[in-house]
């Protein structure tokens, strides 16, 4: 917990935006998941003036919300982009707060969508979390995942948005991990690797 | 006066529309001609955008006209417009302007007007016409235009891209199956302007614009 706790802090320290990687230990991936949202959405998200985009490209939305509901995380400042759910064929249990894109290749639809929950939800703290960077791996191709990040945490970062990058540990040494290199600010590591 | 051009479903009603209430926000009055659809058709679909607020209409801040009433009441009921009534009708749409008050004014869509003067000789000669008689008034216009995916065409005439200052062009483009409308300025006079392209999303907040993404295969829908 004193590890959560440290880096929600240091989440907290950038106040005037930027970019970090949360990486998920494969070892207990299930808890290092639950930790995540604890320290992102609930220590952060739940603060005054603040406001939450969670973009969700491994799971629906509709999954994410009823797991924060289930562990009681408020989630009243929280709004979804969701990527996956058209893909998945999910798209019956659509909710009110969310906006769906429909196929996480749409990478100028995720800007967008957050571009206009920004505008929706002007507050002194924003956040966007994206879950996860493999998801958009397994769907896009390195050059036009690279464009993607450079121009969208660039953008969020002059308007003093917080990026949280969710991405399993196993991306160490890949592709994947060069181009979070080049955009992002710290990483964090939850957990173990298998 | 500037081309918005652009097959169906790209966007061009709805920018000019956005055009219009903007105008309107800044004091400045707005007169939308519509060609094809009936305002009250337009007014419903108008109401699904946030930005966009009947009290606008009511207050005659923009005005909506259907074009073919106008031509009703010009008497110009056959299928084809003479040469004559082609300049009736550019004076009437002057006149419309005037009495409206408006500084911004939008045709949607020329590819319509142009269906009922038939020939393209009689068209461009329409279109030279309403450039002149806008420039007279010293209106910003958006004229719309409904053109094919064919690269580097613009127009249908082939004359409304070199009379007018600037071309917005709105496309569809498929890439890995995804459909992206697209925008992109391919002239504006007189100003320095991005030549990019940015892929578009029409919001209930009004049309917001994204960098279009180099990688991956494209086609054009």
């Amino acid at each position: 917990m004193a590890r959560e706790s440290e880096i929600a802090d240091r989440l907290r320290s950038f106040t005037s935006g930027g970019t970090v990687a949360l990486r998920l230990g494969a070892r207990d991936y299930a808890d290092n998941y639950l930790a995540a949202l604890g320290l992102t959405v609930r220590d952060l998200g739940g603060e005054t003036n603040s406001h939450t985009i969670y973009v969700s490209v491994t799971n629906p939305a509709s999954l994410v919300w009823s797991l924060l509901q289930a562990l009681d995380i408020p989630s009243t400042r929280l709004s979804f982009v969701d990527a996956i759910s058209h893909l998945m064929m999910s798209y019956q249990d659509t909710l009110p707060n969310a906006s769906y894109v429909e196929s996480p290749t749409m990478l100028e639809g995720i800007m967008l969508r957050i571009e206009y929950l920004l505008r929706r939800h002007p507050s002194q703290r924003n956040m966007v979390i994206i879950d996860s960077v493999n998801s958009l791996a397994v769907h896009n191709a390195p050059e036009v995942l690279s464009e993607f990040f450079h121009i969208l945490v660039n953008n969020l970062k002059t308007r003093s948005v917080l990026t949280v990058l969710f991405s399993t540990s196993e991306t160490e040494g890949t592709e994947l991990d060069r181009i979070l290199a080049l955009v992002v600010d710290e990483s964090f590591t939850l957990g173990g690797s298998s | 006066m500037v081309l918005v051009a652009g097959g169906v479903g790209t966007g061009k009603t709805t920018l000019c529309l956005e055009f219009l209430v903007r105008g309107a926000e800044r004091g400045e009055k707005g007169l939308f001609i519509s060609v094809t659809e009936a305002s009250a058709k337009l007014m419903q679909n108008f109401s699904t955008f946030e930005f966009f607020h009947t009290d606008l209409v009511n207050n005659n801040l923009v005005t909506i006209v259907d074009l073919p009433i106008v031509y009703d009441r010009l008497g110009l009921n056959r299928e084809e417009l003479k040469p004559g009534e082609v300049d009736i009708l550019v004076r009437t749409i002057q006149d419309l302007v005037r009495e409206s008050g408006a500084r911004r004014v939008v045709v949607d869509s020329l590819t319509s007007v142009g269906f009922r003067v038939r020939s393209e000789e009689k068209a461009r000669d329409f279109i030279l016409k309403l450039a002149q008689a806008f420039s007279e008034l010293g209106t910003t216009s958006l004229m719309v235009a409904e053109v094919g995916a064919v690269p580097g065409v613009h127009s249908l005439y082939g004359v409304e891209e070199a009379i007018v200052d600037g071309v917005v062009m709105l496309s569809n483009v498929r890439r890995r199956g995804d459909m992206l409308r697209v925008l992109q300025i391919i002239k504006m006079r007189g100003t320095v302007h991005s030549r990019a392209q940015y892929v578009i999303e029409l919001t209930p907040i009004g049309l917001l614009m994204a960098p279009f993404l180099k990688g991956g295969r494209l086609e054009t829908a």
